[in-house]
């Protein structure tokens, strides 16, 4: 085999490589998207109150999370794909806010400001309706209640309980310490139970 | 006694938040989990493209390349120098002169002058010993 026919060989099979792990790393990729992608999108719909909204932020944080850090670990998707998605955020939310305070100053407020972006759901589960709909509104008060609180507590907590992100996951999600994590996700149970009251446990 | 009943009263909460949460995921209607779909199928193409996105600038590369070799080349070649010796200004002095032109009009009768002499050699006689 002369020199270049090596050289080929050997470069064939670096592609090879390359491809194989390509298509392992998409592979995984597609599994951890799928895993998340449902309750991100939850997430993001309660923070910003619009479901089309929330799937651009989805789909948005997905992107930058395949191109920029696919080759990183798959233990550390997790977080950096929150904290996109918690950027993302809270990008909007500022932009909403100046677009409001426009609309304010030109008088043309929206008329779809209160609209209610939770779809009807039909039951899996196999519950009654009265069941559902106690459900349905119980998560709506939850929500409510979510969005009353600051950013910071309202990311603690949906990271560590709709998410299930420990606190160092959390944490880098968040940008923050460990102990910043815990203080927030602290007072946002305080605040959520004194809010939503005895009834709703 | 009364830090375990707070702990487990925001586990509660926690928890009945989280079983709240989960079933409003799975009542997600099929258009929304179409579009979450087609959502992650684009941020999956983008692994393809980035491995090929380094191509995109091959051309450019290339013309970058092609362009160092050329100011390579042409800053390291030999200057052409104008020698700028006696017998040049002599000669450009001969050229300008008035006279020149006439000599141009004989310039045959010199070629043959100047041949005749490369031809005859020199015209003193050589001492040829026998």
């Amino acid at each position: 085999m002369n020199a270049y026919a090596a050289s080929f060989a050997v470069s064939s099979k670096a592609d090879d490589r390359t491809g194989v792990d390509t298509l392992q790393r998409e592979k995984r990729l597609n599994r951890f998207f799928a895993d998340v992608e449902k309750r991100a999108l939850r997430i993001a719909e309660i923070s910003v109150r619009d479901r089309d909204e929330a799937l651009d932020l989805v789909q948005d944080a997905m992107i930058k999370l395949a191109r920029n850090y696919s080759g990183r670990p798959p233990d550390e998707w997790a977080p950096l794909f929150y904290r996109i998605l918690q950027n993302r955020i809270r990008d909007w939310q500022r932009r909403q806010m100046i677009r409001n305070r426009v609309m304010v100053f030109f008088r043309r407020g929206t008329d779809d400001d209160e609209r209610d972006p939770i779809a009807a759901a039909p039951d899996l589960a196999g519950r009654t309706p009265d069941e559902q709909l106690q459900s349905r509104e119980a998560m709506q008060s939850l929500e409510h209640a979510l969005t009353g609180l600051p950013g910071r507590q309202r990311e603690a907590f949906m990271l560590r309980t709709f998410e299930g992100l420990d606190v160092a996951g959390t944490a880098a999600a968040m940008g923050c310490s460990a102990g910043s994590v815990k203080t927030h996700y602290s007072r946002a149970i305080h605040s959520l139970r004194e809010t939503l009251g005895e009834h709703w446990q | 006694m009364k830090e375990s009943n707070s702990t487990n009263a925001t586990d509660d909460f926690a928890d009945k938040a989280r079983r709240l949460f989960d079933e409003s995921v799975d009542g997600l209607d099929g258009k929304t989990r179409s579009e979450l779909n087609r959502g992650r199928q684009a941020a999956l193409a983008e692994i393809h493209s980035g491995n090929r996105r380094w191509m995109q600038w091959a051309p450019a590369g290339g013309v970058a390349v092609a362009a160092i070799v050329a100011v390579v080349v042409w800053s390291g070649s030999p200057q052409i120098d104008i020698p700028d010796s006696p017998e040049v200004a002599s000669d450009m002095e001969i050229l300008l002169t008035e006279d020149s032109l006439e000599m141009l009009e004989d310039l045959e009768f010199y070629s043959w002058i100047d041949f005749d002499g490369e031809t005859t050699g020199p015209t003193e006689p050589t001492n040829n010993v026998g």
